[in-house]
């Protein structure tokens, strides 16, 4: 530590002969020297989260998010401008097709035990952890559905095709969190979500007879409505702490 | 009393972890013994509000963690060091840190100051902008003790906190452990009866998910008197007598 008259530098440098007055307080103004040497400073996207979710701990918990991380926004970027070259190509909306599967994955990597490496620390945290999974799924969706629309845009049909996918993504993202969730493991979250999609898919091609029938039929944007809001309330329920332990 | 915990199970799969433990702790430091799979960190789960308990009634700092509102309030004044610390590699010792102190809600102005004094606290000033992935095993656990008390909290909960420390750092530790017992409930859960000896004031001892013995050091020791515990020093002869006690 460093006080007194006499300055030793305790990482090993020389002593320091100086006139210190005898009130200074060395010790508590390297620490103040300290904080402003080693102080972080935030990047503009964790500035802009601060002022937008109002609590610099949401805001460094959210571009912490491993599903943000570059690699899996390439990989994202790639499967959706694969599928938008497919779409011109063929007609069939696969960027519709493939969103819901790509942002259940997203949403499925974005929390939980042996994906966030301090997971268990975090939930001892007076942040919510709850908030955290709900900015972090947040941003998730939102990322794919920028990245979707800049497709869709390219493929000219924006606008029909945004709210083909946003809603079932809404559903699959659901049913892919609250498997993770109850599981307690995001590959089996993953799993689920992915397997309902194509269950759904393939479904829609059977009665239909069009394999976009997933995402363009408008009679079906009330059950997957139903069917995520039911999938919250099971994350609600299995990450919940029992009242009545006192 | 800053935990008071009475008749508190929890249940993993078919296996009872913590069986029935009732116990209360005010400031001072308290030290978990027993050996592995006795439920020492299930417990410690528990009072750090990450894990709900099967049955049982548990207050921590005269709140309950049941409630929300409340929980929040237990959180803030809370440190928690896990046994298994999971960290992120390209984060600094700063950035992390801060981290945690950010998600602790400690009031944005207070943070650089209240890390910079911690780091230091710890020793490692030297590394304060190292990347985890290049830092030691014993680093690494200092790490994770600086957030915990980054927050100076009134409820320290350490699991096997001086794994990994060499006996050096082990013995600065204690003098940290005392240091911060004087204002502080300290829970540390550990099997290094060694670590108690020399830095709790009260100790429990923990078999198979139950609390088999709760008292001071010295009564600990005094359980080996007129026993053929095996054991290097009288603490550890009055542990392993408690525990073949509770065991016939």
């Amino acid at each position: 530590m460093i006080g007194g008259h006499e300055v030793t530098d305790d990482r090993g440098g020389p002593t320091v002969p100086g006139p210190v007055p005898g009130d200074v307080d060395l010790g508590r103004v390297w620490l103040g020297v300290a904080a402003q040497v080693w102080r972080r400073s935030p990047g503009p996207l964790e500035r802009l989260a601060t002022r937008v979710l109002r609590s610099p701990g949401l805001a460094r918990a959210l571009v912490t998010t491993p599903s943000l991380l570059l690699g899996w926004v390439v990989a994202t970027m790639v499967v959706l401008v694969a599928g938008a070259l497919a779409t011109r190509g063929t007609g069939t909306p696969f960027v519709a097709l493939l969103a819901p599967g790509v942002a259940a994955a997203g949403i499925a990597y974005g929390y939980g035990p042996g994906i966030d490496p301090a997971w268990e620390l975090s939930c001892s945290m007076a942040v919510s952890d709850r908030m955290v999974l709900l900015v972090r799924a947040l941003a998730v969706f939102g990322l794919n559905a920028v990245l979707g629309l800049a497709a869709s845009a390219a493929s000219g049909a924006a606008t029909a095709v945004t709210f083909g996918w946003l809603v079932p993504m809404a559903a699959v993202c659901a049913l892919a969190l609250a498997t993770a969730t109850v599981a307690q493991s995001a590959n089996v979250g993953v799993a689920a979500g992915v397997a309902g999609w194509v269950i759904m898919v393939l479904s829609g091609q059977a009665a239909a007879g069009r394999l976009a029938a997933a995402v363009t039929d408008t009679a079906l944007v009330l059950p997957y409505l139903a069917f995520a809001a039911c999938c919250a309330v099971i994350v609600l329920v299995a990450t919940r702490i029992p009242r009545g332990m006192s | 009393m800053n935990v008071e915990v009475s008749d508190l199970t929890r249940k993993l799969g078919r296996t009872q972890a913590v069986a029935g433990v009732t116990m209360a702790t005010g400031p001072g430091v308290f030290g978990l013994l027993g050996p592995n799979g006795a439920g020492k960190t299930s417990l410690l789960r528990m009072m750090a509000t990450v894990l709900p308990p099967s049955s049982g009634r548990i207050r921590l700092l005269g709140r309950d963690p049941g409630d929300y509102g409340q929980r929040k309030q237990i959180r803030r004044r809370l440190g928690y060091l896990p046994q298994n610390l999971g960290y992120y590699p390209r984060f600094t010792v700063v950035e992390f840190v801060e981290y945690f102190a950010l998600l602790k809600e400690m009031p944005p102005a207070r943070v650089h100051h209240a890390v910079a004094a911690t780091v230091e606290r710890v020793g490692l000033g030297d590394k304060a902008k190292a990347k985890l992935r290049t830092l030691s095993g014993g680093m690494l656990r200092r790490v994770g003790i600086a957030q915990a008390i980054v927050n100076e909290p009134e409820l320290l909960l350490l699991d096997e906190p001086t794994a990994g420390l060499d006996p050096e750092q082990r013995v600065t530790f204690r003098a940290l452990l005392r240091d911060l017992g004087q204002h502080a409930t300290v829970i540390v859960s550990t099997h290094l009866v060694e670590d108690v000896g020399a830095a709790c004031s009260q100790v429990g001892l923990m078999n198979r998910g139950k609390l088999v013995f709760q008292g001071t050091p010295g009564e600990l020791t005094a359980r080996a008197e007129g026993t053929s515990a095996a054991g290097d020093s009288p603490l550890e002869r009055g542990y392993s007598a408690m525990l073949a006690q509770a065991r016939s």
